[in-house]
């Protein structure tokens, strides 16, 4: 197990490094330049733009920068921002708490709604309750997230009044302690609304075809024809056989914490990880990019490897030796 | 009194559309440390008859009537509760994925013992473990089986491991379904060997349900063909094998080749099985037979019993009977 790990780990670090190296590329391949960005697009002073790329260090090749890009990362630094001057880490460690609250929130309550909805419905298959959470599901399912988002702003907090329509925090009222505590939550009701609406159709379906397929084994007929409850059958035979794949698209989905959600973000104005990428896209931000790239496939790669050693436990026919 | 009596027993697969008569009238008797082989080709509604008595049809799809006496009692009329009292301790069953018998993610030991609790749910782990190395040893497989999981055991082992869990509880009714059909000619005559020696030890009852009349021919006293969910023809293996009476049950054993002898003509039934969702208001093997007459198709026949035995029973009405 620990020389799987140790395996696992190293090849890790390699696929890491590969994809930090394909984003790091791509994206100075793409169309676009910063300097040009930060210049202005009226009449730019040609002498001007020389001089920022030489400070940024963009008048190099894209092999030399990448090895300047590596030594840094090698003494913790990702270099700065084009635009604010921030430095990446600095940027990151700010907005992947709020991410994390968003996505880590939602993940978690639309995996726990949609398994046991999913698992309810198979247990009464045909039933008017499957029927109605299945075609609701699917009504979810074809939603766009930025959309029914844009419904929630306009319902609950626009008309309603009940929830403030973005941000994280009440800019205007100064609160600590607790009280923010609170007052984040209360933000938070729409985004992590949204998301699970969007998301729980996704669980639901899996483990409900996933019970169902375990149900119609040749096992479970072995366990009625020993007279075995039908309770004790499905709580012991059918829930372990049948949480492979729920546990695999949650291994999936964890890789899109950090990135996920930036449509959500978006439209929520959430000061997260996924706005930062986009406000840096648009303005070819690379150090900060190639940061953001750096530190999502790390998380991925983690989550990757949790997911395989959980498996071991759940399934003896996978083993690692 | 006879162990268990099928009476005049109808299955339905109730389809969207349509009805599938998968097993129509049919009866049979079976006495008490019988060993009785039912053959027929595939969709000849064997297996259907066996999930019948065992009552293991899914209930939503499928329509039985007649009756299926155990003991007297009717099968088809129990409730759940006392179905499942009976289950494993009156009626066990081998299935023939054996490899899917068992559940994939939990121990071998640990689903005996689950299946062994559900009827003596105090029973302490030791006593299981000893019944069951018990169980291990008459059908030969070691005692490590009990901690491992199903995909660490080869087919003939899992098969063994099935027959082990039906006898966990001294069934008198042992439902064999095709049980030994996946395996290799050794493995397979090992394991009849070894359900043979159990008979004689533990006064049991055994169905035996397959398509290769040769198992049945060295391992059943009686046999009972099905074609198309009917019965055509049932009785002692000695009377039914060596002297066919039913025109089915002639070609059914002129597909087998035989070891002994010269070579006979070996050859199969021309033709396939009717279509099980019309109503047939002859016989259904008329189209296939060669001695067809307007009556067969106008007018099915009823078992009767043929050349005096009462337990050799045929329908056709060529065979017995006022012509």
């Amino acid at each position: 197990m620990k020389r799987y790990i140790g395996k696992r780990a190293l090849s890790g670090l390699l696929i890491v490094i590969l994809s930090v190296c394909f984003n790091f590329t791509l994206i100075r391949l793409a169309p676009g330049d910063p300097i040009r960005i930060m210049a202005g697009t009226d009449n730019p002073n040609e002498e001007m733009i020389e001089t920022l790329q030489k400070k940024y260090g963009l008048d190099k090749s894209i092999p030399e920068q990448f090895v300047m890009f590596l030594g840094q990362v090698a003494q913790g630094d990702l270099g700065y921002s084009y635009i604010s001057d921030e430095s990446v880490v600095t940027l990151i460690s700010d907005k992947i708490g709020p991410t994390l609250a968003l996505s880590l929130t939602s993940v978690t309550l639309a995996v726990t709604f949609g398994t046991i909805l999913g698992i309810y419905a198979a247990r009464k298959n045909g039933s008017w309750f499957d029927r109605f959470v299945c075609g609701i599901s699917y009504v979810f399912d074809a939603t766009p997230g930025f959309w029914l988002g844009l419904m929630m702003i306009l319902i609950f907090a626009s008309t309603l009044k009940w929830f403030p329509t973005s941000g994280m925090v009440n800019l205007r009222a100064n609160y600590t302690g607790f009280a923010r505590f609170l007052d984040i939550c209360r933000h938070l009701v729409l985004p992590v609304a949204t998301q699970v609406l969007v998301q729980t159709p996704y669980y639901f379906r899996i483990a409900r075809s996933s019970v169902l397929q375990v149900m119609s084994e040749d096992f479970i007929t072995t366990f009625r024809a020993t007279g075995m409850k039908e309770s004790r059958i499905f709580n012991k035979y059918v829930l372990r056989n049948a949480i492979m794949p729920t546990i695999t698209v949650l291994g999936m989905s964890l890789a899109h914490l950090l990135s996920g959600s930036v449509l959500i973000e978006t439209v929520f104005a959430w000061p997260g990880m996924g706005r930062l990428m986009y406000n840096s896209i648009s303005k070819r931000d690379y150090p900060v990019l190639t940061g953001i790239y750096l530190v999502t496939s790390v998380v991925i790669c983690i989550a990757m490897i949790l997911v395989d050693i959980l498996y071991g436990f759940i399934d003896p026919r996978i083993r690692y030796d | 009194m006879a162990l268990l009596e099928i009476k005049n027993v109808n299955v339905r697969y109730i389809m969207k559309d349509k009805k599938v008569h998968a097993c129509q009238h049919v009866s049979l008797e079976i006495e008490e440390q019988d060993s009785i082989g039912i053959v027929g080709e595939s969709g000849s509604g064997k297996s259907t008859l066996a999930s019948a008595i065992l009552r293991l049809l899914p209930k939503r799809i499928t329509q039985v009537d007649g009756e299926i006496l155990y003991n007297g009692r009717d099968l088809l009329k129990l409730s759940q509760e006392e179905m499942n009292a009976l289950r494993w301790t009156d009626l066990a069953t081998v299935f023939q994925k054996s490899m899917s018998a068992l559940s994939p993610v939990h121990k071998v030991g640990s689903q005996m013992e689950d299946v062994y609790r559900v009827h003596f749910p105090n029973a302490d782990k030791a006593e299981i473990r000893k019944r069951v190395y018990q169980l291990f040893e008459i059908v030969n497989l070691s005692d490590r089986v009990y901690e491992l999981y199903p995909h660490e055991l080869s087919g003939g082992m899992m098969q063994r491991v099935s027959i082990a869990l039906a006898l966990l509880h001294n069934p008198k009714l042992l439902v064999l379904d095709e049980a030994t059909t996946a395996l290799d000619v050794v493995t397979q005559s090992q394991i009849l060997r070894e359900i043979m020696n159990l008979e004689q030890n533990m006064n049991l009852t055994r169905i035996m349900i397959t398509h290769d009349v040769s198992v049945v021919a060295s391992t059943c006293k009686k046999v009972a063909v099905m074609y198309a969910g009917r019965m055509m023809e049932s009785g002692e293996t000695r009377d039914v094998l060596v002297n066919p009476q039913h025109p089915y049950t002639q070609g059914l054993l002129k597909s087998f080749p035989s070891f002994k002898g010269e070579k006979n003509d070996l050859r199969g039934i021309p033709g396939s099985l009717p279509d099980l969702s019309q109503e047939i208001p002859g016989c259904v093997f008329a189209d296939r037979c060669p001695y067809t007459t307007e009556r067969c198709r106008t007018e099915e026949p009823m078992l009767r019993s043929v050349n005096g035995k009462s337990n050799w029973k045929v329908a056709c009405h060529r065979v017995g009977g006022g012509e």
